[in-house]
């Protein structure tokens, strides 16, 4: 495909990637903008609540066949996940569980792009991850449960641990997929041990590359949508062998840092 | 950062010196005990100063923690409960997880508990010191039944104390303050049981070293919950439903039914 | 803390459909457009920046005078400067239209 006509997926809204993932004419937003369903705790701690809550969710098809896609904002508080949102992404997988067993399955994506649980509602939203980790396994015993991880931000924290538990990850070359973000890891451990502000590094050590290199993911696309759109039909169609979840070989870990990368094949 | 001791203690109690189960890493404790007569099988984390991963040496949740927990809940016997007891100051935070991949061993665990409760072995969790983020997540909240020492060492958050301050740039008193006004930022024990999110507090004389009658009444209640199994079988959903939860997750329970209004529609 | 200010202007035009634009980044702000009765507009500002209610008369008063249209409008701001605001304005007024 000429690169000229390749279109960003990373810089779309969440609606518009919502948008993007299903069929022409067939996206339908629920809970959006004009529902106001947004958060009541965040005016107290100086922030300004967007009507969404940051998190989409689109009915319509995927390949002729009934979908629904859950879209994570990156560009509002970072696209992290406070109780309306957890509420939103766990409630889509209840009702295509649900959907499932009545035999009218409802093909489900998540297209993340998020830092994690939001800290100015954290207890609610830990709540509602445990929630969405239970209903991703519940889900994917019936059908391949999709994520796709190809924003600006990547996923993070608990929002990584369930993307783990996913059937089928589609990752990008741009989309970062870890536990702590590198910022916090320089916080927590000093900047011997990373350096948030070597960017090239952050993405040897953690981008979409490496992941699917190491077996994390079962697609590896570029930021294209419609690269990104046909990707998620395969995932439904001719759904990926994901290796179960057991630690993969890894260099001594008691090697220097540096040592301990190269080891990995990660320019340190 | 010191090293917590309550998680080994509570586990040695409960668990009453049986055999731990081998082949583990040395910082997951795991055994097959009898509860008043109900089998069950007990894990927790613990600081292992030799751990071969050096951040992960105070008992945080790292790439050992998470994938050994997965081996020893999912080699759980059949007609057995799971018990996780739950004392970890947070996930690791280093280079090397983040490029082994720390995501996965954490869902490795989230996952064993899951997949053990749906193919109906109970879990119950007792949380005896911090439970922080990620490592709360695979260790005790996909629980059915969660108690907890009512007591003040007790910390529920999805961050550090430390790092909530450096992150908000905001002082003690206005965190409390916070706290206060929205109990979502709360990390002590009690207005985390009004999110619906504990079943049972205990207060005992001393949350590091129980006495007898602390061990005794914390056995006799964990034996009642297991007498009534369904307890420990139910998913996170459930707890949306706690008479605790009632007023403070009114919206999650709006959001999900106008959520299935609209799906339907 | 957060400012909410409250405006209404005079409008003798109608809009077709609500729109909804942008976004609650740094230097961004949301709009939610929508039809109302005749006669007036009234515009609920919410935003982590206080202190500028007469910037904030200012840019809606110049976009209502352009365009006396008679809607309901939310802003949700995290810092957008006049000139992100009055595009905000425009793009939530022409997917109305």
């Amino acid at each position: 495909m000429s690169l000229l006509l390749a279109e960003s997926f990373a810089e779309r809204s969440a609606r518009d990637r919502a948008r993007a993932l299903l069929d022409p004419q067939s996206f339908r937003e629920l809970l959006g903008p004009f529902a106001r369903i947004a958060s009541p705790y965040l005016e107290a701690q100086g922030v300004v609540p967007q009507s969404d809550d940051g998190t989409v969710v689109a009915r319509g098809t995927i390949g002729g066949v009934r979908a629904c896609v859950v879209a994570t904002d990156g560009r509002f508080l970072g696209g992290s996940i406070g109780e309306i949102g957890g509420a939103k992404i766990a409630g889509a997988l209840e009702l295509a569980r649900r959907d499932a067993q009545r035999g009218t399955p409802t093909r489900l994506v998540l297209a993340l792009d998020t830092g994690g649980i939001r800290l100015q509602e954290a207890n609610l939203a830990i709540l509602s991850v445990s929630e969405i980790c239970d209903g991703i396994v519940a889900l994917r015993e019936l059908m391949p449960v999709v994520a796709v991880i190809a924003g600006r931000v990547g996923v993070y924290g608990g929002l990584s641990l369930s993307t783990a538990l996913c059937s089928q990850i589609i990752v990008s070359e741009g989309a970062r997929v870890g536990l702590n973000g590198p910022d916090v890891v320089e916080t927590e451990s000093g900047l011997d041990e990373m350096d948030s502000s070597d960017r090239p590094l952050i993405w040897r050590v953690t981008g979409g590359q490496l992941r699917f290199r190491q077996g994390f993911a079962t697609e590896l696309v570029s930021d294209d949508v419609a690269g990104i759109r046909a990707a998620v039909e395969r995932a439904f169609e001719e759904p990926r062998e994901l290796g179960p979840l057991v630690p993969q070989p890894f260099p001594d870990p008691r090697l220097e840092r540096d040592a301990f990368l190269r080891a990995m094949e990660i320019e340190p | 950062m010191s090293a917590s001791v309550r998680g080994r203690a509570w586990f040695e109690r409960l668990t009453a010196g049986a055999k731990p189960i081998a082949q583990l890493p040395a910082s997951v404790l795991a055994a097959d005990a009898s509860i008043e007569g109900h089998a069950v099988r007990a894990v927790a984390v613990v600081p292992d100063p030799n751990g071969r991963f050096p951040r992960a040496r105070n008992g945080q949740m790292g790439i050992d923690e998470g994938f050994g927990l997965a081996t020893a809940v999912s080699g759980t016997p059949s007609g057995s409960a799971i018990l996780a007891i739950v004392d970890v100051p947070g996930q690791s935070f280093g280079t090397r997880e983040e490029a082994v991949g720390l995501q996965r061993a954490l869902a490795a665990s989230t996952n064993a508990y899951i997949r053990a409760r749906r193919s109906g072995h109970p879990v119950l969790a007792l949380v005896v010191g911090k439970a922080i983020s990620g490592a709360f997540l695979c260790h005790g909240l996909q629980a059915g039944w969660i108690g907890a020492l009512d007591d003040e060492g007790i910390e529920i958050h999805v961050m550090s104390e430390a790092a909530v301050a450096r992150v908000t740039r905001m002082e003690r008193e206005d965190l409390a303050r916070v706290a206060r006004e929205v109990p979502a930022t709360a990390r002590d024990i009690r207005t985390f049981a009004t999110l619906g999110g504990i079943d049972r507090l205990f207060p005992v004389s001393d949350p590091s070293a129980p006495s007898d009658a602390d061990v005794a009444m914390v056995v006799h209640a964990l034996a009642e919950v297991l007498r009534n199994p369904s307890l420990g079988l139910r998913n996170p959903r459930e707890r949306l439903d706690a008479p605790a939860a009632l007023h403070t997750r009114a919206l999650s329970r709006r959001v999900r039914d106008e959520l299935q209004a609209a799906w339907d529609a | 803390m957060i400012e909410t200010l409250t405006y209404e202007f005079p409008a003798n035009e109608g809009v077709q459909h609500r729109a909804h634009v942008g976004v609650v980044a740094s230097g961004n702000c949301e709009i939610l457009l929508e039809p109302a009765p005749e006669g007036r507009s009234s515009i609920v500002v919410r935003t982590s920046v206080s202190g500028f209610g007469a910037t904030w008369q200012a840019v809606l008063g110049r976009f209502f005078t352009r365009n006396p249209v008679a809607v309901q409008i939310e802003i949700n701001d995290f810092g957008a400067t006049p000139a992100v605001v009055s595009l905000r304005l425009e793009q939530a007024l022409e997917s109305a239209h």
